[in-house]
């Protein structure tokens, strides 16, 4: 499994590849804000400080957003998009973009 | 027939419109003295930008001023610096007349514009540090999110030190004279703005403070009530206290607040709240406390929530519910900032026992951090359920101190 920390929680979890972010939020009860929950509104951007390459390629709505936002943009992604694609590894996210 | 001209600064004037007759804001905030929905134009020596619109209503007001101060054909931008209606109302209107203006918002306005505006409009995004040029004027762009709106932007006009900071600093406060050192006290009106409207958002008010502090503001131009031409440091400096303060002394002694909350027609509740708030007080640098709902007022709700870290709510289930003055302690959350707060739920039950999932789940919208399951237990604590909320406590209390939280998902 990968393992996830989200920094401003103060949690560290084991994922099972195939799982969003956003389910890791909610089986962890972390306090990671999200608003629409299909990757329309953006409120859920956080940074991914470290291990971008265990999660999923950026989709489409991910890379509209992005581009909205604009500016240097590499760490950041849709919590409620993306999700682990690797058996090992190890993430770590920060809320703060 | 509207007085026509408000000069601002050289080259900033007023061209919002008045509302001295409304005395209920956004449902929620009562207006004694009505308000004013500010719009500003900015003249360059390339043109006009306009600085947000205002309620829709106001329209005709708007559009009077604003043609005596410019004609359409020069406006080359039109700036929201959040989209809600009561500055965005003449929007659509105003892009019809002025078809060669660019729209300016910001990124996280984007998806919230086509819900407003049921037609596809043209826009440019400004994110910090963009910058427009009206010839010898130039406006910088600074992001303050959700104050009080995700979307909440601000602007600065460089040449004359102009900050346009949105909803922030505003007052419903009606008054014509307009600048703050002509108007009448509009000081608890000020007050009543941030406590209804930013005291949700207090590390974002502090956030937009930071920013704002890397500039010299001359003027601060809101969007409600008196414009701030004296002493703008003396507005920012009371955002900065009432978004830093801390009411109770023991965050000074670098203590953890967590409050136990609960309400109990028998005592088992009662009991298991006690146990609770013992097994997170033996926690170091932890101070726990238990209130009893059936007598707290709300505004005591409202302040005891505020200072707490962690905030762990019991009730009994009746009638498939928890209890009314356990909701009512969560409605109070709408006036206050929950991210990052932890929290849990608790109670006795004596056969479906929904009421701790109950609260779980609401306190999951409301954003708080549920780091452990609910506890429930069968009518009279037993001693080693007695012991098993001890323990509850005791984690609660170690997480809100920092403990790292290692978990496993399933597969
Ligand atoms: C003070 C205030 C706070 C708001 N907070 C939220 C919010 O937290 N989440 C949300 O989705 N919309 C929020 N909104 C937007 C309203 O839900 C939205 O404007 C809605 O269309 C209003 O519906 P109504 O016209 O029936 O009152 C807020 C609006 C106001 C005025
Ligand atoms: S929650 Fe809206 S984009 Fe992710
Ligand atoms: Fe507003
Ligand atoms: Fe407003």
């Amino acid at each position: 499994m990968v393992s996830v920390s989200l920094q401003d929680d103060n949690i560290r979890v084991k994922v099972p590849k195939g799982k969003t972010l956003r389910q890791v939020a909610a089986t962890t009860g972390a306090s990671m804000e999200f608003g629409c929950r299909v990757g329309d509104c953006i409120t859920c951007v956080a940074r991914v400080k470290s291990g971008m390459i265990y999660l999923s390629e950026k989709n489409e709505k991910e890379l509209k957003a992005l581009e909205i936002l604009g500016g240097n943009v590499s760490q950041l992604r849709l919590m409620c998009q993306c999700y682990v694609r690797c058996e090992e590894g190890e993430i770590v996210i920060s809320y703060a973009v | 027939m509207v007085d026509l001209i408000t000069k601002i600064t050289k080259s900033v004037d007023f061209i919002g419109a008045f509302d001295p007759k409304i005395r209920t804001f956004d449902i929620i905030m009562k207006t004694a003295n009505g308000s004013s929905y500010n719009s500003y134009v900015v003249r360059g020596s390339e043109g006009v930008a306009i600085m947000d619109t205002v309620k829709k209503e106001f329209s005709e007001d708007f559009f009077k001023r604003l043609e005596f101060m410019c004609d359409y054909e020069e406006i080359k931008y039109i700036v929201l610096h959040h989209l809600e209606p009561d500055h965005s109302g003449a929007l659509i209107e105003l892009m019809q007349k002025a078809p060669k203006a660019k729209l300016i918002i910001s990124g996280r306005a984007v998806m919230m514009l086509k819900g407003l505006i049921k037609s596809d409009i043209e826009f440019e995004v400004a994110n910090t540090g963009r910058i427009i040029s009206l010839g010898d004027k130039t406006i910088e762009f600074l992001s303050t999110p959700f104050l009080h709106w995700p979307d909440t932007m601000s602007s600065y006009l460089h040449e004359e030190k102009v900050l346009f900071s949105g909803d922030v600093f505003g007052s419903h406060y009606y008054d014509e004279r307009l600048f703050d050192d002509e108007v009448g006290d509009f000081s608890y009106a000020f007050k009543y703005y941030y406590d209804h409207i930013m005291r949700p958002f207090k590390q974002y008010v502090l956030q937009a403070l930071k920013l704002y502090d890397t500039f010299d503001i001359k003027v601060i131009a809101p969007l409600h009530g008196p414009i701030l031409r004296t002493n703008p440091q003396f507005y920012i400096d009371k955002y900065a206290q009432w978004s830093s303060e801390a009411k109770f002394r023991k965050h000074e002694f670098g203590k953890k607040m967590l409050s136990v909350f609960y309400m109990s027609s028998y005592d088992n509740t009662h009991l298991m709240a006690k146990k609770i708030m013992d097994g997170a007080d033996s926690v170091e640098g932890v101070v726990a406390s238990m209130y009893d709902l059936a007598s707290l007022d709300e505004q005591n709700m409202i302040d005891l929530l505020e200072e707490s870290d962690a905030i762990i709510i019991g009730s009994p289930t009746i009638n498939g519910d928890a209890v009314k003055p356990a909701w009512d302690l969560l409605s109070c959350m709408a006036f206050l900032e929950s991210n990052g707060k932890i929290g849990a739920s608790f109670g006795s039950y004596g056969w479906t026992g929904e009421a701790p999932e109950m609260l779980h789940d609401r306190m999951r919208w409301l954003k708080f951090r549920l780091p452990v399951r609910p506890l429930k237990i069968k009518l009279i604590p037993t001693e080693d359920e007695q012991q098993s909320c001890f323990e509850f406590g005791v984690e609660i209390a170690e997480i809100t101190m920092g403990k790292m939280v290692e978990m496993e998902m399933e597969i």
